[in-house]
Parts: C-alpha cells; structure tokens; sequence
C-alpha cells in the first residue's frame, strides 16, 4: 500500500482479472442465490469453506442467465464439490 | 615510444601547426648557427638582431628555405610514418566502433531488462504463468484460514452509495471465494461508474488472484438502480510458502468508484 511517504517502494500496481468483469445483474435475476449465499454466511460466521456449495450455485445461476461466460466448474475451484456431488449420486445410485 | 609518437603527431598534416612549428624549427636553427658564427669568427657582442640574420648560412632566401623544410622529408621515415598512419587510422576505427557500439547496448539494455524481470519475477512484476489451469488443480491449505476484509471507496465526485454486503471473509489460501459489493444509483440521472482496487498489505497483493469482478470496466447504473456486485477470487496457495507473509493473517480488500465521463478512455491494466 502506497502511504504518503512511501515514495522509494513500489506501488500497488493492480492487475486485470483473470477472466474479466462481470455483467451487471441489472434485474436482479440471480439474487435469490446471493441472499442464500449470504444468509449462510451470516450462519456460520463468514467462513468460505462451509458456503461454497451455495456459491456454486451463485455461479450457475449467473451462467445460465449469460451474466457469465460459461465454463466447467472445475476451472472455477469447484472440482472438490463436484466430486463429492458424483460420489454422492453414484453412493445413491448403486 | 611516447617521444616518437608526440613527433609523429606533431608531424601530422595540419598545415598551420606544421609551418608554426617549423618555422620556430627553422629559427632555432639559424639562431644557433647565429650564435655559432659570432663565437666562432667574429666577437660581434653589439650587433643587431638583423645583422645576425643576414648572416645567413646559405645564399637562399628564407621562406623558400622554409618551403623546402616541407618537402624535404627524412626518406628514411616515411615508410615508418606510413605504418604510424594506418595504425592510428584502425586504432580510431576501434575506438569508434566501440562508441556506437555502447550506444546501441544501452538501448537494447530496456527491453533485455524487462525480459529478464518477467522471467526471474523480480520486482514483482506479474510472473507470465498466472494461468487458468492453476485455478483447476490448487489444493487449499486448510490449515491457514485468512481474514480477508473489505472496503469501499467512492470518488467525491461520484453519487453512488456503494458499500460491502459482508465485512470478513475467513478463506483458506487455495479455495475460491466470492464476495459482495452493493450499489446504488440515488440520482435522477444514469451514472457510470468505473472502479479500481487496492490491496493491503503490499506484499500481499501479488498472491491476491480475481478470477472475475467488476473492476475496470465501465458500469452503468440507471436512476434509481441497485445491483449486486460480486468478486470471485483466490489467495494463491503459495502464499503459505512465503516466509514474509508468515505474520501475515488479515488481507484488505478496497475497491473504489469513480465517475466515467464519455468518451473518456482510461487506462486499464493489462487489457489492450
């Protein structure tokens, strides 16, 4: 962080993200998913981890509304839940 | 050597140095076959400097005696003056070459520098592989949870309410996270926004990886209009393998909103 006096460092030079902006949700189509993500939030104290399947959920949401490019969960993180989702059906299933 | 080389140079063909030093050759000469004559011959102690002059050794005329200094050169030497020529000639040769040659390092010196500082990550300069792939096989450390917080920033000039849905986020580096920003447009009139981010710590912010958010790109907002804003992002699980970042446990996240005029174009880091 580039204060006042910090002349000699360097300064926070910020990078692009990876894959670019998000389109506004101008009608709020996928704002049942936020208010889920965020009330599970709220549960249990802020911790990620425990909210990721409902931020998977945010995602497809925006993805299927074209408010995000679609890609495969997997590039997105998701590999861990996604596996455990196949495990649990094919558990089911057999 | 050095005695040989200051005649050499002294002999060199600028004709004003030449006849200078020549004719000052030329007086020594007579002064001294002058002076040999008067101790010699006759002890003339009250003569005048013109009566020592006309006592001139040769029946020649002065400045063709001088003329002729100009041609008369030693035979003997030439050939050697010759070899001195060429050799100043390469020697200058080099030195010039290697004149243009520091010229042309220094400015190819830019663009090295900079290939070097991709490749070593000095400075830390964005390492090129920043790639898509990382995302897909990291493996978060559960074992180090990160507080990352947020803020929000608005320009003075800009008349959005523009604030964080959530104040913390505990996150582990490796796992991928989304936040939320909230905004609102309270004017009349659509307003367009264009945002930046800020990282703290410093040192921090190289691990700080956003897959996707709404930062440098224009957002419009309608009169009246609220949206959510998400930010998707990652701590790169390397960032528990820096020993500077051993103390580090909580990371700031700061987005700030300034009005875009039309027409305006900024510049937007590493888009084109």
């Amino acid at each position: 962080m580039s204060t006042a006096m910090n002349f000699g460092n360097k300064a926070f030079k910020p990078r692009a993200p990876d894959k670019g902006s998000f389109p506004l949700d101008h009608f709020g189509e996928c704002k049942n998913f936020k208010d889920k993500y965020m009330k599970c939030l709220r549960e249990n104290s802020y911790e990620n981890s425990l909210c990721r399947e409902q931020s998977k959920q945010y995602l497809e949401c925006r993805m299927d509304r074209q408010l995000m490019t679609k890609e495969p969960l997997q590039k997105l993180g998701f590999k861990d839940l996604l596996d455990e989702n196949s495990q649990n059906s094919t558990e089911t299933g057999s | 050597m050095l005695w040989r080389d200051l005649s050499v140079i002294l002999r060199q063909p600028l004709s004003w140095a030449k006849n200078s030093v020549i004719r000052t050759a030329v007086a020594c000469q007579l002064c001294s076959k002058g002076i040999q004559n008067l101790t010699a011959t006759k002890p003339l102690l009250h003569c005048s400097p013109g009566q020592l002059l006309s006592q001139r050794t040769s029946s020649q005329p002065l400045w063709t005696q001088v003329r002729g200094m100009k041609s008369r050169r030693n035979p003997h030497t030439e050939s050697q003056q010759e070899e001195w020529k060429k050799r100043n000639k390469t020697i200058l040769t080099y030195i010039t070459a290697a004149g243009v040659g520091m010229i042309g390092i220094s400015y190819a010196a830019v663009p090295l520098y900079r290939l070097y500082c991709q490749a070593s990550g000095l400075g830390g300069t964005a390492v090129v592989g920043h790639d898509a792939e990382k995302v897909e096989s990291m493996t978060p450390v559960k074992d180090r949870i990160l507080k990352i917080t947020f803020n929000a920033d608005v320009h003075a000039g800009l008349q959005w309410n523009f604030r964080p849905q959530q104040s913390e986020v505990y996150v582990a580096p490796g796992e991928t996270a989304l936040a939320f920003y909230k905004a609102k447009n309270p004017t009349d009139k659509p307003v367009i926004g264009i945002s930046t981010y800020n990282v703290v710590p410093f040192e921090a912010g190289q691990y700080f990886n956003k897959i996707q958010c709404f930062c440098f790109e224009e957002q419009r907002l309608n009169p009246n209009e609220e949206v959510d804003m998400p930010v998707f992002f990652y701590i790169d699980p390397e960032f528990d393998d820096d020993p500077r970042m051993a103390r580090v446990d909580t990371i700031t996240l700061s987005y700030t909103f300034f009005e875009a005029k039309e027409g305006q174009k900024l510049p937007l880091p590493g888009y084109s």
